[in-house]
Formats: C-alpha cells, structure tokens, sequence
C-alpha cells in the first residue's frame, strides 16, 4: 500500500507523457529508418530462405547496398496496391506472369530495357543465356518490365512403386517422346484401384494446380493455344474444338472414367497429400511441389511430361511457363542499386544459388545445366524433364483485364469439370471474355 | 491504496462555490477534452472513409494512377451492364431472407425456453451464447470440415437416417443453403441476448392473468410475449438485414474469394471486395457501396415506420 495519495492528476499527467511516449516510438517506427533497397516478393518458409540466401551473397559482394526484404502475405497484388498507395512501393518486386502486365499498363513498373541498353555485357549475357520464351513472356507492349527468375511450368510426377506393382509401363523420360491422350488414360485406369467398401482406395491421377489452368494445359496440348495472340490477346479460344475435346478429356478423368477424384472426394484430403502418401500415382503439378514430395516418407517418384491430345499428334509435349521475374518499380529512387541487385539475381550466380536450392527451376541455360541442379534433384532420373522444361513451355495470355477473365474463367469452368455441363458450354464464355478484353 | 483528490478545490461543491462559472467552463473543457480523442478516432476512421468513398465512387480510380473524374459512370455502369449486379443482387436477397427469418424464429424458441425457469438452464444458456465468442473465419473454417461431402459430420449424421450424401459447398444450390445455416448459426446467439433482455421485462402479472383465463403456455407465447416484445424483435431484424446485406468474411472463407461455385453465393460483399481489391477499381467499389447503403436505408426506414404504425395501433386497440 502506498502511503501518500496517488492524485488523479498526477495520474492524468502519467498517461498522457505514456501516450505521447508511445506514439512518439510508433511514429519513428513508420518513418523511413534507412536508405535500404526493399525487395518485395511472396514466398512460403523455405522459398523465403532460399531467397535471403541470394540477398545475402548479394549484400557480401556489394556491401554499399543494404536490401531489405518485405515478404508479401496472401494476395501479393493488394499488398503492393497498398504499398504503392502509400507512396512505398518497394524498389523491387516480385513479378508474376500472369499479373505483372496489370501493373506495367499502369505504369508502375520501369522499362528495364533504358538500362540494358547501357549495360551492353550483361545484354550480351542474358541474350545467350537465356530462354526466349521465357524472356519475351514479360515483354509487353515493346517494353521489358522483368527479367524471369524461376520456371514454375507444370509436369506429371509419378509413383515409381506404384507403376511396377501394376505392370506399367513407365511414361516418357522427355518432351521430345510424349504419350497421348489414350496411352495416359489407360495408364491411369491401371493404376487405379477400388477398396472393399466400393471407394477407391488409389487413384490413378490426380491434380495439385489450379482445376481450370489444369485442363487449359491439356488444351495446349492439343495443339490450341488459349488465346489469339497471346500478348495483348483480342479472342480466347474457348470456343475452338480442340480446346473443348481436350477440357471434356480432362474433366472426362474424374466424372466418366472416375480415375481422377472429384471436387467432393478432394474435399477430405489434399490431392498433395494423396500423392505424397502413395493414394495417387500420378500427378499434375509444378516444381514447388517436389520439396513436399522429397520429404514425404517412402516415396519413389520421378517426373515426366504431360501427354498429348489427337489434334497435337506428332508433335512434342509442351508445358505452361508459369515464371516469375523480378521488377522494378517505376518511382523507385534507387533504381541504380535496384539493377544491380536485378542483375545479381536474374544472372548467372543468383541464378546458380535458385538452382541449387532445390526448390526452384532456374531459368538460364548455364544454372540449368549446372552440376548444383543435378545435385540437388538426385533423385530424378528424368531430370531432361525439368531441364529442358523451359524449353518446352508456351505461354498463357498476357493482357491487364487477367483478373476479370480469370473470374470468368472460375465460374464458368466449374460446372464443366463437375460434369454437369458439356464441354461444349465453353463455346458462351469466348463472347463475354471478348468483351471484358475490348473494354476492361 | 488511497485514492485522494489531493487539492480542496477538486470536489464539485467547492469549485462551484468557490470560483463562480470559471470551474464549469474548465470542466466543459475539460469534457470536450476527454472525449477528443474519441472524436479524432470517429473522424479519421469513419466520417473521412464516408467522405473519401462518397468522393471516389465519381471518380475512376486504380490507386496507382490519379483519380479521374468520371460523373455518374460507375452507378450508370452498375445499373445497365454489369450483369453480375442483378446476380449479386438476387444472392444478397436470397440470403438476407435465407438467414434473418429462421433467425428470428429460432432465436424467440431459444429465448423463450432460456426465459424459463428450469433444471440446468445455464449450460444451455452457454452452449447456446458459445458462437457469440468465435469469429467468422474460424467459424467458416470448422464449417467447412462439416460439410465436407465424404467424411463430413453434417452427412454422416444425414447418413444415420438414411440420407445420402449432399455435396454441400461444390454443388451451387447446395452452397447457398449451406451459407444461410452458418449465418444463421452466427446470428442466434446475439439475437436471443437482445430477446431474451426484451422477455425479461414483460410483466409477470400479465402471464398470471392469462393463465388465470386459461392460457396454455405456447398461447401466452404467442399472445403475450411476442407482441409485448416486438420492439425488440424489429431491432433484431434490422441488425440481421444489416449484417446479412453486408456478409463478406464468412462468404469469403466458406465458398471461395469469387462466391463459388459458379456464381452461387457471389454476394454484394463479395462483388465490392472483388472490384475494389482484384480489380483495382476503387471508384466502381465505392459506387456499389453507396448503392448498398441506400438500400439499407430504405429497408430500415420502412420497417421502423411499419413498427412505430403498427405499435401505435396497438396502443390505441390497448385504450
């Protein structure tokens, strides 16, 4: 007990200095404490320290510029709104194939080619190192507004046990000898099997990528791109036969030759999971997924490529390129150091450091064919699947109004895949996404 | 610990007596003082958004360019050719009668049976007051396991009386009714609090004359309660179409960002978040939500003004 009185001014004057005290600190917090180069980019927990280990190497060569990483939550496109909102848009950004030209049509990204054309050894570099594809993804409209970072193209994994205790035989080993359509579906309906109770207890596939970008890679496959053109796209080919017959064949997986789960059986375990605990032998998915699959115990897995529909017949397997590539930002005050560090990373040793993480594919040739890729994916035999994966990957539409269309796209796809809708009902969604493409 | 008001001065007697109207002033200001940052608070989080999205829904704005002026484009634009507004609309409609209704009428049943005087009442009264504490993505969350279609536990007790399973949240006619009995759920137990408080306060000396005359206890139900307490229940209904036209986190986490599958549960809430945050058309967001503000307005005047109509009847059929 305190023997003098506590007088309530006394107190009064206390929780105000407590509050001025305290707000004092909170403003010093927002303030902009240091000259450091941000970096914005999403990441789950390894990716994240995969990606430190780049910013590391990069600040111990060039200890003059301090970076200072900003990890985006879910929704990195409303993070970066906010921020650039703000006036913080970070210096360099992550930038996604499908999104960045959102952002370059607003002008928030800077034409990295006003500084490649001073920096004629690294041009020089880049163009002989370099995947065209891949590359001229993140040219648009005659600007370059990223330089790829990381393929993150889709393939098949595939359950090594699995196949031999079926008497299957197994898949490609490359894009060049791809199988088709048939040979796939029988393979998958060998490799699925029913329990007791009337369930299935192994399915002979099943997809971990998003189901409508799923069954729009088995459309590329045979032989339709998804839009026309591909940049800047004025019609998307949902209304082209052989988009619809290869999206039927997908949605066909589940609801007609019940080798796939359904939207309901997926509910009660993730199609990773069924994968990685051996209840699926094959799997549609991209590199983010191996690290699960490496960890996951007693599983024997390789990768091969997709297979191919009637109308590709002939030609080779190809796969979506799905990059990322880093930016920068257009009002960056640092767009010197920003460069440099664009530099670091999309170049040969940053490019070296993704490739021996084991948790992304690198995107020049040099890193790809490098002995730390190897390394770090020993355990695939079919390794030409992933270096050559780039190689063989075409592109989805880039055009600002992505969003809209892909809105579109969800609610249109899901009656399709359910099976309570043909295929052919695709054909009523080219005229809405021509539209929201002539006036996004 | 004493708490002591150290100088003479401080008692209320003796500023009055002693210093004239100068204490008063002082206290006035010392009022206006306390409640400053409150007002502050009020002014920088709710007048200046109402003004700014007032302002913004005229404008077409994307955050990274300057706001362009635009006049009435955004509302025309909603009104003519969006087509996905009349669809917003109608799921919005759907659902605010979907979950206010059986709302209402569970919740007089559950405040009713609460009111009564009975055996282990308080563990019920908890069970039933126990959703009030949980937030809407968690209870999204743990709904979703529910309705899981294989293995969930709505259709495993469905399976107990033979009903087969019901694809909850993948078929679209489904999703919706799935969405109404987790808002319902939601909205029980604040809705009994308000209830039940209003049932607490009608006169024990009424139901006694009405059992006096006969009265079973579902016609003084019926006859008594619900009409003594119909303030109450209006200011219910108003707060349930209030939250129901403003649904967005529960619908966001149960069936998807876009209000799957296809365009089963794509609410008003949904549609605003969509324009505003994927889209990047803050000014066409704003548009829409002064749009929903004034449906919210008509509604609520015109229910108070049946209320206040149909209480004042009352009154005089009372005289």
């Amino acid at each position: 007990m305190l023997d003098k009185p506590f007088g309530r001014r006394s107190l009064l004057r206390g929780a105000g200095a407590l509050s001025a005290a305290s707000l004092a600190s909170w403003a010093a917090g927002c303030a902009p404490d240091d000259d450091a180069l941000t970096f914005f980019f999403a990441a789950n927990p390894d990716e994240r320290d995969a990606r430190m280990r780049i910013v590391d190497e990069f600040q111990r060569r060039h200890p003059d510029i301090k970076v200072r990483a900003v990890l985006s939550g879910p929704g990195g496109m409303q993070q970066l709104s906010t921020f650039c909102a703000g006036g913080k848009c970070p210096d360099v950004l992550m930038a996604w194939e499908l999104t960045y030209a959102e952002l370059a049509d607003r002008g928030v990204l800077l034409d990295l080619n006003t500084l490649l054309a001073r920096d004629l050894a690294f041009a020089a570099e880049l163009t002989s190192d370099s995947i065209g594809a891949l590359y001229d993804t993140f040219t648009f409209n005659g600007g370059q507004y990223a330089f790829p970072e990381q393929w993150s193209g889709n393939f098949l994994f595939y359950n090594k046990r699995l196949f031999t205790k079926a008497g299957v035989p197994a898949p490609p080993t490359t894009w060049e000898k791809p199988w088709s359509f048939a040979e796939f579906l029988d393979t998958a309906r060998a490799l699925t099997k029913w329990g007791e109770s009337g369930r299935v207890s192994q399915w002979g596939f099943v997809n971990t990528f998003v189901s409508y970008y799923s069954a729009g890679l088995f459309a590329m496959n045979n032989g339709v791109p998804w839009s026309t053109p591909r940049m800047n796209p004025t019609h998307f080919n949902f209304d082209n036969d052989a988009f619809i017959e290869a999206v039927q064949f997908y949605a066909d997986l589940a609801n007609k030759y019940k080798v796939a789960p359904n939207a309901s059986e997926t509910q009660s375990m993730s199609t990773p999971d069924l994968f990685a605990v051996g209840r699926a032998a094959i799997a549609l998915g991209g590199h983010w997924r191996y690290q699960t699959f490496m960890r996951a115990d007693g599983l024997d897995f390789d990768v091969t490529s997709l297979p191919i529909g009637p109308r590709r017949t002939g030609q080779l397997a190809c796969s979506n390129i799905g990059a990322t590539g880093l930016a920068i930002s257009a009002s960056s005050q640092r767009k010197e150091q920003a460069w440099e560090f664009v530099k670091f990373a999309t170049g040969p040793i940053g490019q070296a450091l993704i490739g021996e993480s084991c948790l992304f594919v690198p995107v020049l040739r040099s890193a790809l064919n490098s002995d730390g890729f190897a390394k770090a994916h020993r355990r695939i035999d079919n390794l030409a699947v992933l270096t050559e994966g780039p190689a063989y990957s075409e592109g989805l539409p880039i055009t600002p109004a992505w969003e809209k269309v892909n809105a579109l796209m969800d609610r249109n796809f899901g009656p399709v895949l359910r099976g309570s809708r043909p295929a052919t009902s695709l054909a009523g969604l080219s005229q809405p996404v021509d539209e929201v493409l002539r006036s996004p | 610990m004493t708490w002591v008001d150290a100088p003479a001065t401080a008692t209320p007697e003796g500023r009055i007596t002693t210093k004239g109207s100068g204490p008063s002033r002082r206290r006035a200001w010392a009022g206006r003082l306390f409640v400053a940052p409150n007002l502050a608070a009020v002014a920088v989080f709710m007048l200046f958004p109402l003004g700014f999205s007032l302002y913004m829904s005229f404008q077409n704005w994307d955050v990274f360019r300057p706001p362009k002026f635009v006049g009435l484009k955004n509302f025309g634009e909603l009104f003519t050719s969006d087509p996905l507004f009349l669809i917003a609309i109608r799921n919005t409609v759907i659902f605010t009668v979907g979950t206010v209704v059986p709302t209402v009428l569970i919740s007089l049943v559950v405040a009713g049976v609460l009111n009564r005087k009975v055996k282990g009442v308080g563990v019920f009264r908890t069970i039933v007051f126990l959703p009030l504490a949980i937030s809407s993505v968690v209870m999204a969350v743990v709904w979703q396991f529910v309705f899981n279609t294989d293995n969930g536990l709505l259709n495993i007790m469905l399976g107990w009386v033979g009903i087969g399973p019901i694809p909850w949240l993948v078929e679209p006619r489904w999703a919706m009714a799935s969405l109404c009995m987790v808002s319902v759920w939601r909205g029980v137990p604040f809705a009994t609090v308000v209830l039940l408080a209003a049932m607490q306060g009608v006169p024990e000396t009424v139901y006694e004359a009405a059992k006096i005359d006969g009265a079973g206890e579902i016609r003084q139900f019926v006859s008594i309660t619900v009409p003594l307490i119909r303030g109450a229940v209006s200011f219910v209904v108003v707060i349930s179409i209030i939250h129901a036209f403003q649904a967005f986190d529960m619908v966001y986490v149960l069936n998807g960002p876009n209000g799957g599958p296809e365009s089963a549960t794509y609410v008003l809430g949904i549609m605003l978040f969509q324009h505003a945050f994927w889209f990047l058309e803050f000014g066409y967001a704003s548009a829409l939500a002064w749009v929903m503000f004034a449906i919210l307005l008509v509604l609520t005047v015109v229910q108070l003004r049946l209320t206040h109509r149909r209480s004042w009847e009352t009154s005089r059929g009372l005289r």
